[in-house]
C-alpha cells in the first residue's frame, strides 16, 4: 500500500460520528429489565385493549423459552436483556401535540443538527413525517391529506386504537412473534412505529418517512412497522435514522412486516446512520432487525432498498416471500463498514408460487478493521416453476484489516426455476484509479468516484429525496479517506 | 448401538487401540460425539443424510489376503489394488509403500485442521482399521493406479491413505472405486505436496446403489506445488466427497473439481474449502451437478483467505441442472476474506436444460431426448476433455453414456 493510501486511511480513521450530541429532556421510564410488569407498564401506558396486551404477553412467553440466533458472523458480548429500559417517552408526551408549535423546541433543534428540519422538508419536499423520538410519536404531518385519499398514516399505537381489525388480521402475520428470539422480543415490548394502510386502487401520492431516533440512553428501541398495500395500490415508504454518541451499547430490535395484495406495490428504503461506536469499537448501537414482506396477491411487487453505514454490529435481512403467482421481489443494498463495526446483512428470497421472480443487488464495502458478511438466501420450493432469480453481490476492501465475507444459501427444488448468482471480491482498482489520477483528480476524489459508481447500480433505486441524503451519506463515510 | 459402546466393543480390531497416546485423544472424539449428537439443525454438511445408518452401524472387518504391486518400469506406472484399504508394502527407489503408523495418525489427527465438527473424519479416526501410506520419492515423476475393492458385504471400512510428493516429484494418480456390495467405506486421504511437486488426483467413483462411499481428502500444498483433483461420481449409491486443501506457502495452488451424475432416490453431499494462507496463491473450485428423478444434491464451496495471503486468485463455480420435477439442488458458495489485494469470485447457478437451446437442435430435426442427452454432453465437455489419458476418458465416456441411457 502507497503512502499516500496509508495518510488518507489515517485521515479517515480520525473522522468523528458528526451527528454525536445529547438533547436533554427528561424521561419518563419504568424499572430496567424485562419481565410480565414491564410490558404490562408499556401496555397501560399506551392504552392499549387487553387482546394486545395477550398478544405481548403470549410473545414474551415465546421469548423466555428462546435463544438468540447464533449462526450470524457478529461477534458481541452477551446481551444483558435485565439492564435495559424498554419504555422511555420524553414527560408530558402522553397528550399528543396538534402541530409543531407544541413540540419541545429542543427536540425541533434536534432535527436541525441533522439537516432535516421538519417545517422544511414540509415544505420542500412535500413529505409527511411521523417522527419517533425515542418511543413516542411527536409530529405527524401532511395526515390530513392522505386522509382525503382513504390513506391510514400513523404511529402503530395509534392504529392499535383506532383500527383494531387490520392490527388483529396483519400483525404478527408475516412475522410470527415466535420466528425467532428478536421477534419474539420485538413482540413483547415494541412501543411505537408507523402504521400505513393504502386502500384499494389508490397510488399514494408521497413518499412517506419516518425518521427514528434513539435519544436516552440505554433504551433499547423496539419499532414495530406495519404497512399493507390493499389491491392494486402503490406506495413508496422512506426510513432514515441516525443517532447521537454515546458510550453504552444500545440495543435495537424492530420489526417490519409488508403485505402486497394483488397487483400492489410497495417500495421500501431505509438509510440507517446510527452511531457506530468509536474508533476503538466502544459503544454504538446494536442492531438487529427482522424485516419481511408477503407478496400475498397475484402480480405484487417488493423491493427493499437500503443504505447501511451506521450501527455497530448489523444483523438484518429484508426478506420477500413470493407467494402470489408472477410476483416479484427486489433488494438492493449497500453495506459500508469502518473501525470496528460489524454487520451481517442480506436478504432471504423464498418463491413459491408460479413465475414468480426476484432479484439481488449487494454491494459491500470494508475499511478500517471491520467486518462485512453479505448472506442470503435464494430457495425456490416445488411449485415454484419457471421461477427466476439473479444475484449479485461484490465486495470492497479497503485496507488489509478488514474482512468481506460472502454467504450464499441457494436451493432449488423444481426444474423450471432458473437460478443465477454471482459474486466478486476484490479491492479498488489500480488501473481506474491510475486514470482517474491521470485526469488530474485527487487521490480522494477519484477513490470517492470509483465507490460512487460501485453503488451507483443501488443509490439510483432510492427516492430522490433520499439519494441525495445517501449519497451525502456515502461520501461522509468515506470522507478523510476519500473526500 | 451408539458409538460408545460399538467403540468398546471392537476396539480389539481397531488400529493403534493399543497405543494410549491415541486412545485418549479418541475418548476425547467420542465425548465430542456424545455432546453434540450430530446436531443436523446446526450442522449443514448433514444436511440429507440418512444419519441412522452411519451413526447406528454394525462394525464388521475383514482382514484381506496380501496382493501385489505390479510395476511396469517402462512407462514408470504401478498399479496398485486395495483390498479391504489394506495393500502390500513395496519399495524401490521411486516409491514407498508401507502401512499406516502411529505416528501418522498422530501428525493428521492431533493437528486436525479440518473442521473440528466435521463427524465423519472423527468416525474415522475413531474406528480406523486400513490404510496405507505412499511416498513418491524426489524428482520423480510416476502413474499409479489404484483399484480399491471391498470383499465382502456388510462390512464397514475405515482408511485413512498418507500420500506424499518429496521435492520436485510429480504424480498421476487414478483410483477406482466400483464396489457391488452392501457395504460402507469411509476414507480419509491426507495428501502432503513438498516444493515444487505436482499431483493429478482422479477419483472415479462408480458404486452400486447399497455401496456407500465416505470420501474425505485434506491436501496442503508447500511452495511452488500444484495440486489437482478431479471427481467423477457415477454412484448410484451415497457418496459424499468432501475435500479441503490447505494452502500454506507461496505460489503453490488447489484445483478441485468434480461432476456428479445422480438419478433414483441417490444423494450425493458434496463441499470443496480452499484456505490460503500464503501469499500469490491460487484456487479453484468447480462443481457440476446433473440430478434426474428424485435425486438430491448439497454442494458447499468456501475460500477463506488469511490476511498475510495477499495477491490471491480464488475462484469458483456451481452448476447444476435439474431434470426432474422431484430433484432439488442446494448449493453455498461461501467466500471469506480476510485481506484486500485479492481476486475473487464465485458464480452458481441452477436450472433447467436451455429451453431455446433444445428448441435449436429439435428444429434441425433431432427428437427431444437426443437434444437432451446432446445438452447434457456439451455440459460437462469441458471438464471431460480436459482428460488426457485416453484409456480414462474412454472409460468415463462410457459410463457417461449409460447415465444418459436411463435419461428419458
Amino acid at each position: 500500500m502507497n503512502s499516500e493510501t496509508l495518510n488518507t486511511l489515517d485521515t479517515y480513521s480520525k473522522n468523528k460520528y458528526k451527528y454525536g450530541f445529547v438533547t436533554d429532556i427528561d424521561n419518563e421510564k419504568p424499572k430496567k429489565g424485562l419481565n410480565e410488569d414491564t410490558i404490562k407498564f408499556i401496555s397501560f401506558k399506551k392504552n392499549e385493549p387487553d387482546w394486545m396486551l395477550e398478544w405481548r404477553l403470549k410473545a414474551f412467553s415465546k421469548w423466555k423459552r428462546m435463544k438468540e440466533p447464533k449462526w450470524a458472523n457478529l461477534n458481541f458480548p452477551e446481551i444483558d436483556y435485565q439492564d435495559i429500559y424498554y419504555y422511555s417517552a420524553p414527560k408530558g408526551f402522553e397528550k399528543k401535540p396538534k402541530d409543531l408549535s407544541e413540540v419541545d423546541p429542543k427536540l425541533i433543534e434536534t432535527y436541525n443538527k441533522l439537516g432535516i428540519p421538519l417545517e422544511e422538508q414540509k415544505v420542500l419536499a412535500g413529505v409527511a413525517v411521523d417522527v419517533v423520538f425515542d418511543s413516542v410519536s411527536v409530529a405527524t404531518t401532511y395526515k390530513g391529506e392522505l386522509e382525503k385519499l382513504g390513506i391510514i398514516f400513523c404511529s402503530i399505537g395509534e392504529a392499535i386504537q383506532k383500527h383494531p381489525d387490520l392490527i388483529k388480521k396483519y400483525l404478527g402475520s408475516v412475522i410470527p412473534a415466535g420466528d425467532h428470539s428478536f421477534s419474539a422480543l420485538n413482540s413483547a415490548v415494541f412501543t411505537d412505529g408507523s402504521f400505513v394502510y393504502i386502500p384499494e386502487g389508490v397510488k399514494c401520492p408521497m413518499e412517506l418517512s419516518t425518521y427514528f431516533r434513539i435519544n436516552a440512553e440505554n433504551t433499547g428501541q423496539f419499532e414495530r412497522t406495519l404497512i399493507i398495500a390493499d389491491k392494486g395500490s402503490y406506495v413508496s415508504y422512506l426510513e432514515g435514522c441516525t443517532a447521537p454518541k454515546r458510550d453504552d451499547n444500545q440495543l435495537h430490535a424492530a420489526n417490519v412486516e409488508l403485505i402486497a395484495l394483488e397487483d400492489a406495490e410497495i417500495k421500501y428504503s431505509t438509510v440507517q446512520n446510527w452511531y457506530p461506536g468509536d474508533e476503538d469499537g466502544k459503544g454504538g448501537i446494536y442492531n438487529f432487525v427482522t424485516k419481511r414482506g408477503l407478496c400475498a396477491g397475484k402480480n405484487s411487487k417488493i423491493s427493499w432498498t437500503q443504505v447501511e453505514t451506521g450501527s455497530a454490529i448489523t444483523w438484518k435481512y429484508p426478506s420477500c416471500i413470493l407467494k402470489g403467482d408472477n410476483s416479484i421481489g427486489e433488494f438492493y443494498s449497500v453495506a459500508i463498514t469502518n473501525n470496528f463495526q460489524q454487520a451481517d446483512t442480506g436478504t432471504k428470497m423464498t418463491h413459491i408460487g408460479k413465475n414468480t421472480k426476484s432479484k439481488i443487488i449487494s454491494k459491500g464495502i470494508s475499511l478500517g478493521k471491520s467486518q462485512n458478511t453479505y448472506r442470503g438466501e435464494v430457495s425456490f420450493l416445488r411449485k415454484a416453476d419457471k421461477a427466476r432469480n439473479y444475484t449479485q453481490c461484490d465486495s470492497l476492501l479497503v485496507g488489509n484489516k478488514c474482512g468481506a465475507h460472502t454467504v450464499p444459501y441457494i436451493d432449488s427444488k423444481n426444474n423450471t426455476a432458473v437460478i443465477e448468482h454471482e459474486a466478486s471480491t476484490s479491492k479498488i482498482n489500480e488501473d481506474q484509479l491510475y486514470y482517474c489520477r491521470q485526469r488530474g483528480l485527487s487521490h480522494e476524489e477519484a477513490v470517492s468516484l470509483i465507490v460512487n459508481g460501485f453503488c451507483k447500480q443501488v443509490l439510483q433505486e432510492l427516492p430522490m429525496e433520499f439519494a441525495v441524503e445517501a449519497q451525502k451519506l456515502v461520501s461522509i463515510s468515506l470522507e478523510g479517506s476519500v473526500g | 448401538m451408539n458409538i460408545q459402546d460399538n467403540y468398546q466393543k471392537n476396539k480389539k480390531n481397531i488400529f493403534f487401540s493399543g497405543n494410549k497416546d491415541i486412545q485418549s485423544h479418541r475418548e476425547k472424539l467420542i465425548n465430542i460425539f456424545e455432546t453434540d449428537r450430530f446436531d443436523r439443525k446446526n450442522n449443514e454438511s448433514l444436511k440429507n443424510i440418512n444419519l441412522k445408518k452411519f451413526i447406528e452401524f454394525k462394525y464388521k472387518y475383514l482382514v484381506p489376503e496380501e496382493t501385489s504391486v505390479i510395476n511396469n518400469n517402462q512407462d514408470n506406472s504401478y498399479s496398485i489394488v486395495s483390498v479391504n484399504g489394506q495393500c502390500s508394502s513395496f519399495k524401490d527407489d521411486k516409491i514407498e509403500i508401507t502401512k499406516i503408523l502411529d505416528e501418522d495418525y498422530n501428525d493428521f489427527s492431533k493437528n486436525n485442521t479440518i473442521e473440528k465438527n466435521d463427524h465423519f473424519v472423527n468416525l474415522n479416526s475413531l474406528f480406523l482399521n486400513s490404510g496405507f501410506k505412499i511416498v513418491i520419492k524426489k524428482n520423480n515423476n510416476i502413474k499409479i493406479k489404484i483399484s480399491n475393492i471391498v470383499t465382502d458385504d456388510n462390512l464397514t471400512i475405515f482408511q485413512k491413505n498418507n500420500y506424499i510428493c518429496e521435492e520436485g516429484s510429480s504424480l498421476s494418480l487414478i483410483e477406482e472405486y466400483e464396489n457391488k456390495n452392501n457395504s460402507t467405506s469411509n476414507i480419509l486421504n491426507v495428501i502432503n505436496l513438498e516444493n515444487n511437486s505436482k499431483l493429478n488426483h482422479f477419483l472415479i467413483q462408480d458404486n452400486s446403489s447399497n455401496h456407500n462411499l465416505i470420501i474425505t481428502s485434506h491436501s496442503s500444498c508447500k511452495k511452488d506445488s500444484t495440486y489437482t483433483q478431479k471427481v467423477y461420481n457415477f454412484s448410484e449409491g451415497y457418496v459424499r466427497n468432501f475435500h479441503y486443501s490447505e494452502l500454506i506457502e507461496i505460489n503453490s495452488e488447489a484445483d478441485l473439481q468434480g461432476i456428479f451424475f445422480l438419478k433414483d432416490n441417490n444423494t450425493s453431499n458434496n463441499k470443496t474449502f480452499v484456505k490460503h494462507l500464503a501469499e500469490d496463491c491460487k484456487s479453484n473450485q468447480v462443481y457440476k451437478g446433473i440430478l434426474n428423478d428424485r435425486a438430491k444434491a448439497t454442494y458447499f464451496s468456501n475460500t477463506y483467505v488469511n490476511q498475510v495471503a495477499q495477491k490471491t486468485e480464488g475462484y469458483q463455480l456451481s452448476k447444476g441442472i435439474l431434470l426432474s420435477d422431484n430433484a432439488s439442488y442446494f448449493s453455498k458458495p461461501e467466500l471469506k476474506i480476510y485481506a484486500d489485494d485479492v481476486k475473487c469470485s464465485h458464480g452458481s447457478t441452477i436450472g433447467p436444460i436451455d429451453e431455446n437451446a433444445v428448441f435449436y437442435l429439435r428444429s434441425r430435426g433431432m427428437s427431444k431426448i437426443a437434444a437432451t442427452k446432446i445438452l447434457i454432453s456439451s455440459f460437462i465437455n469441458e471438464e471431460l476433455s480436459s482428460i488426457n489419458d485416453d484409456l480414462m476418458s474412454e472409460t468415463i465416456q462410457k459410463k457417461l453414456v449409460r447415465y444418459l441411457s436411463k435419461v428419458k
